[in-house]
């Protein structure tokens, strides 16, 4: 009844398109972490381990990978926990116009990145909203310095993947058959009962797929700490962008990419485990 | 007509000799002018337009818009050659896109100077300019185009304007006697700790740490001390901001009181009645920039827009819309008063006043360098 | 139903929590958004408070900003180019992924979402240097491509979630009846699959509107992309006009969301009457 070949067929334009843009060129940049640095911009093809060996013996890099997912682990937990309210209020919810609420969670979405992660200067810098309204008030003299910290970069980084994260477990919370609920309820479940044992763990695939893709990208991200951040915020991204575009060092920057791709494959080879679990539980549910 | 056509096509076949463009691209030319030989056909206008658009890219805002404003909509209307535009944020990375195009993707460049034109030439990017082709280079300051010629005796570029990354600090709390008398010291002042700006550039940072260790920045002997005074400066800071943008909102703002700073951004603050002082402490870093004419460019176009662009009266027009001086020599060229004000300008036309990045020195220490800078900037 | 899930007591105040805490949020997510409107119109060369007047300088300067309006022509058409491919091969992807059992079939799922995981630097830097090393130009279509790869993990993941959440005994009742693989796929599963599927194309579209570090790679000479556009604005014009051009991109990119939401909505409603087919059988 599932014929194979009929699902080669259906997967094919997008294994192609896998194959040239994503494997194809991580390959290439695989090569290149062999090949050696001559000068800015300039490398040969002497094949050569100089890269690998300085990023395995350097703490430097170390640091800041470990620095990164944490960033990125905090980014999405927090997301995780903000993200869910407002999903489950949007799905339970008896307000006709409940759509309008989801379109208002997808707008700041809509807005270009770089213009929503650059407005957070509006509202965290010196001259901005919260330091004009307190000093206003009086409650403080100085201003405080929130902008160009941690908590700005993980602000910033919230802010721009909590619409992803909602949007996941909406849609996961979506597909709950709500019948299942309601017999849980005449069962005699109180509402938290039936919030525990019945909408949590159907809602779960949509809370991973957002939690993984929350980390990834916060993981990978290096315009937020460039704009909100001080230099020591930067992450592992800002890492290979530095590599790349300011020391036009190919070589050890793919060598940084590689591994980031790596590291971060890892929590998706989780995630993938993880999921195909979820997926039993799934077919218990139904 | 007809002559017309075959002067189009010996022009191609010219520009095919020398590389200029695919053959591919050749051949369909050359069929499509061949096709309509005689006949004044719409294929014709495309063949006619492969040869003539130039493709600038340049840094965007205010500078550019002064440059397609006084420079290439007057050029596009006396010569009928469109400029084709496109933006950069980091001169870097369009060096790293010119790497990965073909010779004629990008042709003409607003570049830094000679740090950056060090970069094209070991890149093998740069290109030889017919400066017969160029009177207007004439009236342009020797003292710029010689750091050019040492690196290339035949000009790939020509020196457009110039400027200092000096001192820019708040006069409602540093005065002008301070500052002169602290100069680059106010850079890693404890008492501004907190209200310190820089900009977040090796050269840069660099270049004012070793004036405030006391070294020629173009010879440093102790580099340790240079580090050790740029993390210094780094842990005082507020921030080190990346664009001119960034800057002049930092210092309208007045979240920072002190920083290094483009004379031109500065200027522009000035005339927007902020408080802000400038000053160009000795040995402040000047840098000119200049337009730099790629390998693979249809030469005769670039060379005519250069020579354009050269004009005084488009000169001084871009100038004064962008706030740095032209690189026009004030002995041979009648400037205006609004350009004689402006931070950095040099009314000797010696440049001597000026110190410049030694751009070979600086090229052989780029890579450690920027390498030791991202790492301090990271906090390491 | 609703009375289900917040019914007694400490439902009732768990659902207050989570009213509080949806407020939150979308005060979080519009604060620096209406800041950003707010200053848009103020008359100071620079965007901080507090207000020095209301001018409409910005926005007459932008309109006259002919780069900015090529850039939002070409990002607009780029993103709905690869909205509309990504959706399609995304959802029949999905489709395959969890409907089929063929060999690799769990590689290729961990493959499809590694342009997510890809930092897009390295996904940039290296389709360029592969596009040098076979002597290509780059072109537009290398750009939507790349987009479309972007896009891709997303779509497939939404309309994976969705499906997984679809039981199989709709659709083997109607194959057991007859219907055919693409009648099935066409009459049972898009229907219920349709928010997923909205939900997909408008990401994809976002995610290639607002793609900023892949497009500077890919970009093909003399292409500016509304995001490529913006950031070397940011980098060297003056915040007001930015945030003016935030503004006018809010009131128009409003708009296909609108139309999207309302296309949910109806879909939502098709949905329930499914829902209630659901509960008679």
């Amino acid at each position: 009844m599932y014929d194979p070949r009929l699902a080669w067929m259906l997967v094919a334009p997008v294994l192609l398109l896998l194959i040239f843009f994503l494997l194809l060129p991580i390959a290439v940049m695989l090569v290149y972490t062999f090949f050696t640095f001559v000068t800015a911009g300039v490398e040969s093809a002497t094949v050569t381990l100089a890269n690998w060996h300085e990023f395995l013996t350097d703490g430097y890099y170390h640091g800041f990978l470990l620095k990164t997912l944490r960033v990125g682990g905090m980014t999405a937990i927090i997301c995780g926990i903000l993200g869910y309210f407002p999903a489950y209020f949007i799905w339970a919810t008896t307000f006709k116009h409940k759509w309008l609420l989801l379109l208002l969670l997808i707008v700041p979405f809509w807005i270009s990145f770089t213009i929503r992660t650059f407005s957070w200067i509006h509202i965290l810098g010196e001259q901005g909203l919260i330091n004009v309204t307190l000093l206003k008030l009086g409650l403080i003299q100085e201003p405080l310095q929130m902008l160009y910290t941690e908590g700005a970069v993980i602000m910033g980084l919230l802010h721009f993947l909590l619409p992803y994260m909602i949007l996941n477990v909406y849609v996961s919370l979506e597909s709950i058959d709500r019948t299942l609920i309601s017999a849980a309820r005449s069962m005699g479940c109180t509402s938290a009962q039936a919030f525990r044992e019945v909408t949590l763990p159907l809602s779960l695939p949509g809370l991973a797929a957002g939690l993984m893709l929350c980390f990834v990208l916060a993981a990978g991200s290096y315009v937020t700490p460039q704009l909100l951040g001080s230099g020591r915020d930067a992450l592992f991204g800002n890492l290979i962008y530095d590599t790349i575009m300011g020391q036009l060092n190919w070589p050890m920057g793919a060598t940084l990419s590689i591994v980031l791709f790596m590291v971060l494959g890892c929590f998706a080879a989780v995630y993938t485990r993880y999921m195909s679990m979820s997926q039993i539980v799934k077919g218990l549910g139904g | 007509m007809k002559i017309s056509t075959t002067k189009r096509l010996e022009r191609l076949q010219e520009r095919h000799a020398n590389g200029d463009i695919s053959r591919r691209t050749f051949l369909t030319l050359t069929a499509a002018a061949a096709t309509t030989a005689g006949l004044n056909m719409p294929w014709m206008g495309r063949a006619l337009a492969a040869t003539t658009d130039v493709r600038f890219d340049g840094w965007g805002g205010v500078v550019q818009e002064a440059i397609d404003k006084y420079a290439f909509q007057p050029y596009t209307a006396k010569t009928g050659n469109k400029v084709v535009q496109g933006t950069f944020g980091d001169e870097n990375e369009i060096i790293t896109k010119i790497k990965t195009s073909k010779p004629g993707d990008f042709q003409v460049i607003h570049s830094s100077g000679v740090n950056y034109y060090i970069k094209y030439v070991n890149a093998g990017a740069t290109s030889e300019l017919n400066e017969a082709n160029i009177p207007n280079l004439a009236n342009v300051l020797q003292p710029m185009i010689e750091p050019f010629r040492k690196l290339t005796p035949k000009l790939s570029a020509v020196p457009y304007d110039y400027g200092t990354t000096g001192l820019a600090y708040n006069t409602t709390v540093i005065s002008p006697e301070e500052a002169k008398e602290k100069g680059a010291a106010m850079l890693a002042d404890k008492k501004y700790a907190g209200k310190i700006g820089g900009y977040a550039d090796m050269t840069t940072r660099v270049w004012y740490a070793a004036l405030d260790t006391g070294q020629d920045p173009n010879n440093i002997q102790d580099m340790d001390a240079v580090w050790a005074k740029v993390r210094e400066t780094r842990d005082l800071a507020k921030k080190f901001w990346s664009s001119g943008a960034e800057l002049m909102d930092l210092l309208s703002k007045g979240e920072i009181v002190v920083t290094d700073a483009w004379s031109g951004r500065v200027a522009a603050l000035q005339q927007q009645g902020h408080p802000i002082g400038y000053l160009d402490p000795s040995g402040s870093y000047a840098w000119m920039e200049d337009m730099l004419v790629l390998k693979g460019s249809p030469m005769a176009e670039c060379e005519e827009l250069l020579n354009f662009m050269l004009d005084p009266a488009t000169s001084i027009a871009v100038a004064e819309g962008q706030n740095y001086p032209p690189s026009l020599d004030p002995t041979k060229v009648k400037l205006t008063e609004k350009i004689e004000k402006l931070p950095a300008f040099d009314p000797t036309g010696q440049m001597k006043a000026l110190t410049f990045a030694d751009p070979i020195y600086w090229a052989d220490n780029e890579d450690a360098w920027q390498k030791q800078w991202d790492r301090i900037s990271k906090g390491a | 139903m609703t009375a289900a899930t917040h019914g007694d007591r400490e439902g009732k105040w768990a659902w207050r929590l989570t009213g509080f805490m949806t407020i939150c949020v979308y005060i979080f997510m519009f604060a620096p958004i209406v800041a950003t409107v707010v200053l848009s119109f103020n008359s100071s060369m620079f965007g901080g408070f507090p207000m020095t007047g209301f001018s409409l300088q910005w926005y007459a300067k932008l309109l006259q900003n002919e780069q900015v309006l090529q850039a939002f022509r070409t990002s607009l058409w780029i993103a709905l180019v690869t909205a509309g491919v990504t959706t399609i091969i995304g959802v029949i992807t999905a489709y395959a992924l969890t409907r089929f059992e063929f060999n690799g079939k769990q590689i290729l799922g961990t493959l499809v979402i590694l342009p997510a995981l890809v930092p897009e630097t390295i996904l940039g830097v290296g389709l360029l240097v592969m596009i040098k090393a076979v002597d290509q130009p780059r072109t537009l279509w290398i750009l939507i491509l790349g987009h479309i790869l972007l896009a891709v993990p997303y779509v497939v993941l939404v309309a994976q979630a969705r499906l997984v959440g679809i039981r199989r005994v709709y659709e083997e009742a109607a194959l057991s009846l007859g219907a055919s693989r693409a009648a099935t796929f066409r009459e049972v599963i898009l229907p219920l699959l349709l928010p997923a599927v909205v939900a997909g194309a408008l990401l994809a579209f976002t995610i290639s509107f607002d793609n900023t570090s892949a497009s500077l790679f890919w970009r093909p000479a003399g292409v500016e992309t509304m995001p490529t556009q913006i950031l070397s604005m940011l980098k060297i014009s003056i915040s007001p006009e930015i945030n003016a051009l935030g503004t006018v991109m809010i009131l128009v990119t409003v708009g296909i969301p609108l139309l999207g939401g309302l296309l949910l909505q109806g879909l939502t409603r098709l949905r329930r009457r499914g829902n209630s087919t659901e509960v008679e059988q």
